[in-house]
């Protein structure tokens, strides 16, 4: 289903009058009906990983890129790294409802894993950004999440002198510049939290014993009654596309003031209109992107794999099982629908238990074993040193004030000669 | 400048005979400064609130502290968590006077005479506060006192452009009380010690005005901090302004570049220049100078007195003033003649039951969906 527009709207209506395969998108507009192809699920393969010709992957770029994922120092108040929140222990997710944020502040919604990451197009729950390489930006700068700054992330790289020769070995570059810090992570995550080893996937390369029997039904009624596969298809399993499902907003707004903060810092900071800032108690989400009404509380589908890691579900956090997702869909979505954009795809469906407890062991066949395990242990991060060729003081005897000598000690200098060429 | 200070007639005959007066270079009392004080007393609650900073963990009071009249009492300041500073706090008492005397702010002068502009600039400023003021602004809001104080003081909701407009408030109420120089009892050694600062000394040159300040940038020679290029976590912090101010060369560069990041000179010749301080105050805002390398005021004497320290491009005015040592001390009388009482008064300072409010978790707002944000 495409995003209903009201561009799309008219161009839809105009569609109808001259062109009779548009029917069925206008149609949409109204019942629901399925238009669009759906790609069926498959195997998802390593190959398929997106490598940028302006940031190509290599196993070098990849291993700093896993050192910076863990560098604490690549954000705000130097405590907290990308692992933090999309954390190893924690399906490279993070476990809570509601993601913990930069310290002083909570996250606002559910912290997606960055397993898989490298195959999205658009990341974020309101697809904000489209690049691995502007999302670590979006996450290290955030006020509710890294609270960094480029020009000190950059000094710091500048001051770690493993960086400054890796940097160089890896970019060319004579200093650590900061977007290539974004470009390294970006690398990492392409190349190494990918998770293409699932009893799905081996299945579907033609290993039948791959998945239960439990499961092997689930997938039917994934492709066919429970119609998980009109937003969840193709081998990534979500097809990119926003709707609003009408999940239940989350408890912490109603009981926590610091996520009541957060709630309406990002309100202020998306730059919606007063009436909104005033009056929304519910997720905007694709509204805070396109800024058009009928986007109202939209999400972008996430893919369902690797879930059995990231527990709780949807982008508050609001369902702790997969049962309860289950659960919701089979009741034809909730009724957390403020602004009637809810997608009119969902309607009861009707499974029994025992589809149910299918549908859920055909989720669970959609993770492989944990990506990067090792990680669980964090690495050794390197460490600060002062610049090369500091010139250093020494207090001359019989001097009143210190004065400044070459390293060499050869000969007090003091001026614009205390320069050193890195 | 509503006083000035005229000297000894016999002193000032001598005084032309070897330093030419010049125009502006006179000293007086400071002019009182009028403020609003109950808007200056809400701008004291945000003033020691260290939820004003990104984490939380640090306020404008943290580096300026009232305990040594509103500086830090180390050489270099502590800055925002994750990165130390490179230079000197020095002390915000009667910095609203800075407007009027055309004096800018910071000792490198990046900033003009707008608190305004000042407040802003240490709030969301990466090395000290790192605040997002959109944060900021609810945070003040989900806090019952705060959402009370504005409305009382007439300024509706909290926002971020009213702290700009509170925080200057209150520093305007942070002025210089009984100094002995403004109400005209110097003893016969600080009087001395004032004629050595217009005549032999010179001090006056740069150190003039109501404020002792030129609001100019010189060149004196002190030497570098070496804390700054031994402890990464300094070089860090002076390197990331010199990215975001883009300073040429700055990766290779090793000291400090004072107002070089305003006056950007090719050849580096403005390289070490630093704003002229007040020299109101110090007898609580030691240590001196802009990395504090002079511990107290008689080593800032000394240092004077020698021409300043070492420089390729010295200030010409910095030259040997062979003052005895009965000139050494009356000079440091009359410079200790320009503070005033300590401002620790309740009126300048939240108490420490009002501090112990600012950890308190955040209360969530009852019956929150029905309430307009």
């Amino acid at each position: 289903m495409n995003r209903v527009k009201i561009t799309y709207a008219f161009l839809s209506a105009l569609a109808v009058a001259i062109a009779m395969p548009l029917v069925a998108q206008a149609k949409d507009l109204g019942n629901g009906s399925d238009p669009d192809n759906d790609a069926p699920l498959a195997a998802l393969e390593k190959s398929a990983v997106p490598n940028p010709t302006d940031n190509l992957i290599t196993p070098e770029k990849a291993n700093l890129g896993m050192l910076l994922y863990f560098d604490t120092r690549m954000g705000g108040d130097a405590s907290d790294s990308c692992a933090s929140c999309h954390n190893p222990k924690q399906g490279w997710a993070f476990s809570d409802p509601i993601c913990r944020g930069y310290p002083g502040t909570v996250h606002w919604r559910n912290c997606q894993t960055t397993v898989n990451s490298a195959y999205l197009k658009k990341i974020f729950w309101h697809g904000s950004t489209t690049s691995l390489e502007a999302q670590v930006f979006s996450a290290a700068l955030g006020a509710v999440s890294g609270n960094g700054e480029r020009d000190v992330m950059e000094s710091r790289l500048q001051h770690i002198p493993y960086y400054v020769k890796e940097f160089r070995k890896v970019f060319g570059s004579r200093q650590p510049k900061i977007q290539d810090f974004a470009r390294a992570v970006a690398v990492f995550e392409r190349n190494d939290l990918i998770d293409t080893q699932s009893p799905f996937d081996k299945y579907m390369r033609g290993d039948k014993k791959a998945m239960t029997a439990s499961a092997v039904r689930g997938m039917k009624v994934f492709n066919g009654k429970g119609n998980c596969i009109e937003c969840h298809n193709g081998a990534l399993t979500t097809e990119e596309k926003y709707y609003n499902l009408g999940v239940p907003n989350p408890p912490e707004w109603d009981e926590s003031g610091l996520n009541q903060i957060s709630y309406r810092f990002e309100n202020y900071a998306k730059g919606v209109t007063e009436k909104l800032y005033r009056n929304t108690h519910t997720d905007l989400g694709l509204y805070f992107q396109d800024k058009e009404a009928s986007t109202k509380g939209l999400f972008k589908t996430p893919p369902v794999r690797y879930l059995s890691y990231t527990a709780p579900y949807m982008h508050n956090g609001a369902f702790f099982t997969l049962e309860e997702v289950v659960d919701f869909y089979n009741e034809g979505g909730g009724t957390n629908d403020p602004w009637g954009t809810k997608t009119k795809i969902l309607k009861p469906l009707g499974l029994n238990d025992k589809e149910k407890a299918d549908l859920v062991a055909f989720l669970e066949a959609l993770s492989g074993p944990e990506v990067r395990k090792d990680l669980k242990k964090e690495p050794k991060l390197p460490e600060y040193a002062p610049l090369p060729n500091t010139a250093y003081t020494v207090l001359a005897p019989n001097a009143k004030y210190p004065f400044y000598h070459h390293p060499d000690g050869s000969k007090a200098a003091f001026g614009p000669q205390i320069m050193a060429r890195n | 400048m509503k006083k000035l200070y005229s000297m000894p007639l016999a002193v000032a005959s001598l005084i032309a005979f070897t330093v030419p007066a010049q125009a502006g270079q006179e000293i007086g009392a400071l002019p009182a400064v009028k403020y609003d004080k109950a808007k200056a007393a809400l701008g004291k609650r945000l003033f020691f609130d260290p939820r004003l900073s990104g984490d939380a963990a640090i306020s404008c009071a943290s580096c300026h502290n009232p305990a040594n009249q509103f500086s830090e009492g180390v050489d270099l300041g502590k800055a925002y968590p994750g990165t130390r500073h490179y230079r000197n706090a020095p002390t915000v008492v009667n910095t609203a006077a800075k407007k009027k005397a055309g004096v800018a702010w910071f000792w490198d002068g990046r900033i003009g005479t707008s608190l305004n502009d000042v407040t802003r600039n240490e709030i969301t400023e990466t090395i000290v506060m790192n605040m997002d003021m959109r944060m900021m602004q609810e945070r003040l809001k989900q806090d019952p006192v705060y959402v009370k104080m504005f409305k009382d003081v007439g300024m509706g909701e909290p926002s971020n452009g009213k702290v700009r407009k509170l925080i200057p408030e209150y520093l305007k109420s942070l002025q210089s009380k009984n100094v002995p120089f403004d109400q005209g009892k110097l003893t016969a050694s600080a009087k001395s010690g004032m004629a050595l600062f217009k005549g032999k000394a010179g001090c006056v040159s740069c150190h003039n005005g109501s404020l002792f300040t030129d609001g100019k940038a010189h060149i004196l020679g002190v030497a570098e901090n070496p804390k700054i290029n031994s402890d990464p976590l300094r070089s860090v912090t002076m390197h990331a302004q010199y990215i975001f101010l883009g300073v040429q060369n700055n990766a290779n560069l090793r000291f400090d570049v004072g107002h070089h990041v305003v006056t950007k000179k090719d050849d580096g010749s403005d390289y070490r220049s630093f704003m002229t301080p007040t020299l109101r105050e110090l007898k609580y805002t030691a240590p001196y100078m802009h990395n504090g390398m002079l511990a107290t005021l008689d080593d800032v004497i000394n240092f004077y007195n020698n021409g300043g320290g070492i420089d390729p491009n010295k200030d010409s005015l910095m030259k040997p003033l062979g003052l005895s040592k009965k000139e050494k001390g009356d000079l440091k009388a009359f410079l200790l003649a320009l503070s005033g009482d300590p401002l620790t008064g309740p009126e300048y300072v939240l108490s420490s039951s009002k501090i112990k409010d600012l950890s308190k978790p955040y209360a969530a707002i009852k019956n929150w969906r029905k309430t307009p944000n």
